[in-house]
């Protein structure tokens, strides 16, 4: 069956202006340019099915956003083929927008000055929503979340947390078949992060859209997703069940000490130890990780034995982070 | 899907409208200094004016009241680029700071959502002004007053002002390719100040480039012609409709040019 | 080294204009242009006055002036007043309060790359170009001096202004409004659109006593006359001085009060 979303051997190249430093470089720039060809996106595939939440992950500057703007149809691909919806989107943007909604991080979509409720009738007039389309929208709003302090304050006054989930509601409020959120969460605190997740949940639920969220928040993905995709430097690296990859890392945690003595002496001392870990040291903060395989040793067996060896003075316990997971990814590859 | 003719775009718009002047009343103290900002411009525009005209009785065979028609013409006629179209003043920095892509994921025209965000009100003061100016050197010159004439008149203002904005546009769509396109925003705006002079004061080059290249010469001094002297229209005053039509339909492929081929800055 | 942080302002500026070199360009068009309309208008003008001297004036010594006084403006316009009111509202002026300088200093440091870049670029070339082609009509003597010093004191009386008005931006979100009413009332009483010569008699001994004429009128007046009188550089200059300290004083005292306000209302 074909998916909601096709992507079949894409990339997209940028071509970026190579600035030289300092006074004399500036004055170079100004007679000659040099460009180098950067490639955002990676000959990348994907199949996504219709109700799926899928998490797309990757570090800072991945190509995350790359290929969300080239599945909205805001940017069009060098090379390759997207199908969303069973058309090309670059080369029917507005048709396309019909379909989707568009969460962007910080940059509210709303009409800044307006209250939520004057924005959500802007939004049914723009996306030719019907009478009961709308209030039927509405009264699902009204039962996920407390909406009504929300739609007669203007969005500027709102706090960044009630922002989020306006626009997220505003992005859902034309019953889209997909729906992208780049980093929905950011910047908010626990409480507002778990009734985002909820609402996304729910919304997904009940009316079986299409979510493709983009983050840096494991508890994001770990609360909503059940399939994810990783990407790095443009390159698809992996793209299946978030069990499946758990089960690779997910008995990894990092133990960070801070001992007595040389630390660059004492890290080695460490790596001796435990040939088996990666043991690395933050020469800034004076840590020590070690990445410990809970399948091998427990965590708290390795802290009991370098008790025994080292003097610490403090500790850290820490899950594998989604950083450290694509790195590992990165550098391992996938068994 | 339903088809989105002019109805739907008028009914959007009127609705945005509606919303937005609701808001800057909300801005009340900005509304009122800007307002009279506006007043100030078109009084030292009215100063500077005079004292050339006390000084000099005519210029190039034109009357001070026909200069000061000319003048109410191209006040008119920059109306509509002040009111209708001044959010092109904030691509710049939407486009630098990537929030311009919030614009591109909705199902309308693009080019329309986004100057649909913004009305000018203030620009409705120059408009009182010119429309003065021109009633007052209409009294003066002593033209007749025949509904034709006023029919003649308001036709060639609105085709007149396409030609601002599609300098606008053009203009401000440049921010697509180059980083600081400030100054050529800024300088097109300048523009409209050389608008309100007669094109037969320049040599023979630049009126060629004031009237095919940049083509100000169509905002006021060939449009004005077909009420100011009515026996020796040229043929460029009664094509300058079409143009005006022309080159608002180039600038606007030139601005969704730019706009799809934005990519947005940062990841 | 108090001297070399401040020249470290400086070399960003250089450095930042110099990562515009299409913005460059095309002020340097946008300023060739607008001389072409001068230099036509006021031919235009002149043609029809029918005698060669109006108000004092040929058309040579109009245009000189004009020309002059626009590569001046190019010179010393430096936007602080958007500067300030975006920082202002963006909240940052809290953290370049905070830096271990004066923010009046501070903001006025961080023009000088931009001021050198300007002068050189547009300035000075105009100046030798206007210079060459007209063969004597800016005499190059000990006016030169008169002229530089005066430059300095126009760019301190300038700035002081912008500052000033600037501060008002503390008070409300309107820069547009604010800026547009400052720029039109010092491009018009400054002489710097026409000269003040052609003004009418009352507004040209008003104008005389208040600080505008001191910023393009002076330094250009020094500047075109060879051989000044004693009186005339030492009144004008003295006067030129008076304003220099005066809005300095206004200005700082201005800021400060506002500021003392500001931090205790919260902002």
């Amino acid at each position: 069956m074909a998916g909601i979303i096709e992507i079949k051997n894409v990339t997209k190249e940028f071509r970026v202006l190579n600035r030289r430093e300092g006074l004399k470089g500036s004055l170079k720039d100004l007679f000659s340019r040099n460009y180098k060809t950067v490639r955002a996106v990676d000959n990348v595939s994907m199949s996504i099915q219709q109700g799926e939440i899928v998490g797309y992950l990757g570090p800072n500057g991945a190509g995350k956003s790359t290929t969300i703007k080239m599945m909205t149809g805001v940017l069009e691909p060098t090379s390759g083929e997207i199908l969303v919806n069973g058309c090309v989107p670059y080369k029917n943007r507005t048709k396309n927008a019909e379909n989707i909604g568009v969460v962007f991080g910080q940059r509210s979509q709303l009409w800044w000055a307006l209250p939520l409720i004057e924005s959500f009738r802007l939004l049914k007039d723009i996306y030719q929503i019907s009478d009961s389309g709308y209030d039927e929208m509405m009264k699902l709003y009204g039962s996920l979340v407390d909406i009504e302090p929300l739609l007669h304050k203007p969005v500027r006054q709102m706090s960044l947390g009630q922002r989020t989930l306006s626009d997220i509601l505003a992005a859902f409020l034309h019953d889209p078949k997909i729906v992208f959120l780049d980093e929905p969460t950011i910047g908010l605190d626990v409480s507002m992060k778990a009734k985002i997740r909820t609402l996304i949940h729910a919304l997904n639920k009940e009316k079986k859209t299409t979510v493709i969220l983009t983050t840096h928040d494991m508890g994001d993905v770990d609360a909503l997703c059940r399939r994810i995709v990783i990407i790095d430097h443009g390159k698809m690296l992996y793209d299946n069940d978030i069990e499946h990859l758990k089960s690779f890392f997910g008995s990894y945690r990092t133990l960070k000490v801070r001992v007595d003595g040389d630390l660059a002496a004492q890290t080695q001392q460490i790596q001796g130890q435990y040939p088996d870990f990666s043991v690395t040291c933050d020469e800034q903060e004076e840590w020590i990780s070690v990445l410990v395989d809970e399948d091998r040793q427990k965590v708290l067996d390795v802290l009991s034995q370098l008790q025994k060896t080292h003097r610490i003075k403090d500790m850290q316990l820490e899950e594998i982070s989604t950083e450290e997971v694509i790195k590992k990814i990165y550098e391992e590859g996938v068994r | 899907m339903k088809r989105k003719g002019l109805r739907f775009y008028l009914h959007i718009y009127r609705k945005i409208l509606a919303q937005d002047i609701k808001s800057k009343m909300s801005y009340r103290a900005d509304f009122i200094i800007s307002t009279i900002g506006m007043i100030f411009t078109n009084i030292s525009g009215f100063v500077g004016f005079w004292i050339l005209f006390r000084n000099f009785p005519s210029i190039n065979g034109w009357s001070y009241h026909e200069m000061l028609f000319l003048y109410g013409f191209s006040l008119v006629s920059i109306t509509p680029v002040q009111c209708l179209f001044d959010n092109n003043w904030s691509l710049r920095q939407q486009v630098y700071s990537g929030d311009f892509i919030k614009y591109c994921f909705r199902p309308i025209n693009l080019f329309f959502y986004y100057q649909s965000e913004v009305f000018d009100i203030k620009g409705l003061g120059q408009l009182a002004f010119g429309i003065g100016t021109i009633a007052y050197s209409w009294s003066r010159i002593g033209l007749a007053f025949t509904p034709l004439m006023l029919l003649k008149l308001i036709v060639f203002l609105i085709t007149a002002s396409l030609i601002m904005i599609a300098l606008q546009n053009a203009a401000a769509a440049t921010c697509f390719w180059i980083q600081n396109s400030f100054y050529v925003l800024d300088l097109a705006f300048r523009f409209k100040d050389y608008a309100k002079y007669p094109v037969t004061i320049f040599s023979t080059v630049f009126r060629f480039i004031f009237t095919f290249i940049v083509p100000i010469a169509f905002i006021a001094y060939y449009p004005s012609l077909v009420i100011l002297r009515p026996d020796e229209i040229p043929l460029l005053s009664w094509l300058s409709p079409f143009i005006g039509i022309a080159f608002f339909f180039v600038s606007y492929k030139i601005w969704m040019r730019g706009a799809t081929r934005y990519s947005g800055t940062g990841s | 080294m108090k001297a070399k942080r401040y020249l470290a302002l400086t070399r960003a500026g250089v450095i930042e204009a110099l990562q515009f070199r299409a913005s460059f360009i095309v002020m340097v068009i946008g300023n060739l242009l607008y001389l072409i309309v001068v230099y036509f208008l006021w031919k235009a003008i002149y043609a029809s006055a029918g005698s060669d001297v109006v108000s004092g004036m040929t058309f040579s010594d109009t245009l000189v002036y004009l020309v002059l006084a626009t590569a001046l403006f190019n010179f010393m316009e430096m936007y602080a007043v958007w500067q300030m009111g975006r920082d202002i509202q963006s909240g940052k002026i809290v953290l370049d309060l905070l830096k271990p300088m004066e923010y009046r200093r501070y903001l006025f440091w961080s023009f000088t790359g931009t001021f050198i870049m300007q002068f050189l670029f547009t300035f000075l070339p105009t100046f030798i170009v206007v210079a060459a082609v007209t063969h004597g009509a800016i005499p190059l003597g000990i006016n030169i001096l008169y002229f530089m010093i005066s430059v300095v004191l126009a760019v301190s009386i300038n700035y002081s202004i912008d500052f000033f008005v600037g501060t008002i931006c503390l008070y409300t979100e309107s820069i547009w409004g604010i800026n547009i009413m400052k720029q039109v009332i010092v491009l018009l009483l400054s002489g710097a659109t026409i000269p003040i010569a052609f003004f009418p008699e009352p507004l040209k001994s008003i104008v005389y006593y208040l600080p505008f004429q001191s910023i393009y009128n002076a330094p250009l007046s020094l500047l075109l006359d060879g051989s000044p009188s004693a009186e005339k550089v030492l009144t004008t200059l003295g006067m030129q001085l008076f304003w220099c300290v005066a809005m300095l004083i206004i200005s700082k005292a201005f800021w400060k009060a506002s500021l003392r306000q500001i931090t205790v209302n919260g902002g």
